[in-house]
């Protein structure tokens, strides 16, 4: 069958290309956007979806991982007595000045442990490892902190909080919301480091016994701790995005990027077919004189949004996947899901339908008599 | 040549503009035989294109009757206007009026396939149509590449494919040079007879008078003649 809609869409060739590459913004503002997002919030919540705690133990209110309150770490002796907890320790988050050697102070968010192997933290190690921690002033750095620090290399010194630490190794995918670089170091030394942390831990952390009931424990901990939170980990990291997204204004923000890149894909396509469908208004009361309907000319509009949509989408989704490795080379994180590319396909397919509705509503009142007009 | 192909009735058509009221067609009646070519002649605005509209069932007329391939056409139905034109009506335009972005072939091919005829079978009659108008060499060609003549014969194909019984043209000359235009009544007129279709020809052109099996003249939207012996006239 002869494709009038097809053969009219790439005989303009300029035309095609321009609705296009506005559908393909579109698609890419999106895709980079939302997926530069998500990655933020994935690093929000990294360091609670890899540490092998099944409850954490929270001060009251505490709004994020990163934004951590102080309260007593006999928390963790209370934890340990409850009926169907196998282990409770104490997790201590912190922020903490770094002196480089230019002079400069940085921030680091200090994460500090008895035993960072049992709670598989890090979880990435590239060098040393965490029993290193044991032997005196000694931290891991994740190697994301040199885009901050600058470089440096295992058995370099740096002072925390006045107190001088040698890199005893190096972690991989650490990282925080805020960008902030992530520091392990043992528990003790980080109470060392901070007065209000003398005595006080920021969070528990426990992991049950085989078989215990996950929620009748919540319950327990949360009885006998009446002054902290206890979570699930799916639920402590879902209260950690939900304050980024909704506390923030970023939620707020993405939802304006997407709405923008919407509106952009909406008006090129729309401007473009209908420009097209007015040039091609003969055409359309040619088809009707012939014989054929409305639903036959807005077929030819429809197919000519459908290509644009898959070609369009094809060539976004092909430059945000390309931009990824190349963004991930400066430590941003664009994370498209293969759920979320098929709601922006999904999108992009009912925009561009959409914007076809202007032109259906312009054809629509072609009289075909008009073929009969010079 | 007795059998109607069309045919109008009384047939009026009163346009209404706010409070006026202007009548075009006042009581038309008029047919078209199986392979007979009736050419239609009058001055601008005598209501020759109104006609055409009308038995081309592209409009409807405001009184009358209306009858093609001897079949009653109901004017208040636009899906069975649209029917008829599928089944029963070719057209050519002044302007050719030929999808510029398809082919010679793929413009009578996409004809068919708006009349419902598809795949291979619209291919093949494509290429028969086109065989017939002599441009059996120039099926890739698009528009774009035919001279005017060409063009006029793609548009008769696309008319002839289907093999509707009815043929309507609308100043089909218009734009042609003398001997082209000379050229593409000739095919007129073979088309018609040999493949019996009924042809009526809106025109200015008084050659078209040579090909013509009778003459309907009009005047402000009445019928001045109509006859065979008008062509002789």
């Amino acid at each position: 069958m002869v494709s009038l809609a097809r053969r009219n869409l790439f005989h303009d060739r300029l035309r095609f290309a321009i609705t296009v590459a506005g559908v393909a913004f579109a698609v890419t503002l999106v895709l980079v956007q939302v997926g530069l997002f998500m990655g933020l919030l994935d690093k929000a919540t990294v360091t609670i979806r890899n540490a092998s705690a099944d409850l954490w133990v929270t001060s009251r209110n505490t709004p994020n991982l990163d934004f951590a309150h102080t309260f007593p770490e006999t928390a963790a002796l209370r934890a340990r007595s409850v009926p169907g907890v196998l282990r409770a320790d104490n997790l201590i988050v912190a922020f903490m000045n770094i002196q480089l050697p230019s002079g400069a102070t940085e921030g680091s968010v200090v994460y500090a442990l008895e035993d960072f192997g049992l709670w598989n933290l890090p979880w990435s190690v590239t060098a040393g490892s965490p029993n290193d921690l044991k032997r005196g002033y000694s931290v891991l750095m994740d190697r994301s902190a040199e885009l901050r620090y600058g470089p440096f290399a295992v058995g370099d010194t740096r002072e925390i909080q006045g107190r001088r630490f040698r890199i005893a190794g190096t972690t991989d995918e650490a990282a925080s919301f805020t960008t902030t670089p992530i520091v392990f170091m043992d528990y003790r030394n980080a109470q060392e480091l901070q007065e209000q942390l003398r005595g006080n831990t920021t969070y528990v952390l426990v992991k049950l016994a085989p078989g215990a009931d996950r929620a009748a424990v919540q319950r327990e901990l949360a009885r006998r701790l009446p002054y902290n939170d206890v979570f699930t980990r799916e639920e402590w990291a879902q209260r950690s995005r939900d304050y980024w997204v909704k506390s923030t204004g970023l939620g707020m923000s993405m939802g304006v990027t997407v709405f923008l890149g919407i509106l952009v894909g909406i008006v090129i396509v729309a401007q473009t077919l209908y420009t097209s469908a007015v040039e091609h208004i003969k055409e359309f009361g040619t088809v009707k004189a012939i014989g054929g309907s409305n639903l036959d000319i807005y077929r030819i509009l429809g197919e000519q949004a459908l290509i644009a949509a898959v070609v369009g989408f094809a060539l976004g989704a092909a430059f945000s996947f390309v931009a990824r490795p190349i963004m991930a080379g400066i430590h941003l994180n664009v994370l498209i899901s293969p759920g979320f590319t098929a709601v922006v396909f999904a999108g992009t397919v009912l925009m561009c339908l959409g914007s076809a509705l202007f032109s259906f509503r312009r054809v629509a009142g072609i009289d075909p008599a008009l073929v009969f007009r010079a | 040549m007795t059998e109607k192909v069309l045919a109008v009735e009384n047939v009026t058509k009163v346009f209404e503009e706010g409070r006026q009221r202007v009548e075009v067609l006042k009581g038309i009646t008029m047919d078209v035989a199986a392979g007979e070519v009736v050419a239609l002649e009058g001055p601008s605005g005598s209501g020759k294109t109104t006609l055409l509209s009308i038995m081309g069932c592209i409009l409807t007329p405001t009184s009358g009757e209306l009858s093609v391939a001897g079949a009653p056409v109901h004017p208040s139905d636009e899906g069975a206007l649209r029917d008829v034109r599928r089944r029963s009506i070719g057209f050519v335009f002044q302007q050719y009026n030929l999808f510029p972005a398809l082919s010679a072939l793929e413009n009578v091919e996409y004809s068919l396939n708006v009349r419902g005829v598809r795949g291979r079978k619209a291919h093949e009659e494509a290429r028969r149509v086109l065989d017939l108008v002599g441009l059996g060499d120039r099926r890739g060609f698009l528009p774009r590449d035919l001279s005017g003549g060409q063009k006029q014969r793609v548009a008769i194909a696309r008319a002839l494919a289907g093999s509707p019984p009815v043929l309507l043209a609308d100043e089909p000359t218009a734009n042609l040079d003398t001997a082209t235009g000379a050229q593409v009544l000739d095919l007129f007129r073979d088309l018609a007879k040999g493949e019996r279709k009924g042809l009526l020809i809106v025109t200015h052109d008084p050659k078209v008078r040579r090909i013509a099996d009778r003459l309907v003249g009009i005047r402000d939207g009445r019928l001045v003649r109509d006859g065979a012996d008008a062509v002789a006239a």
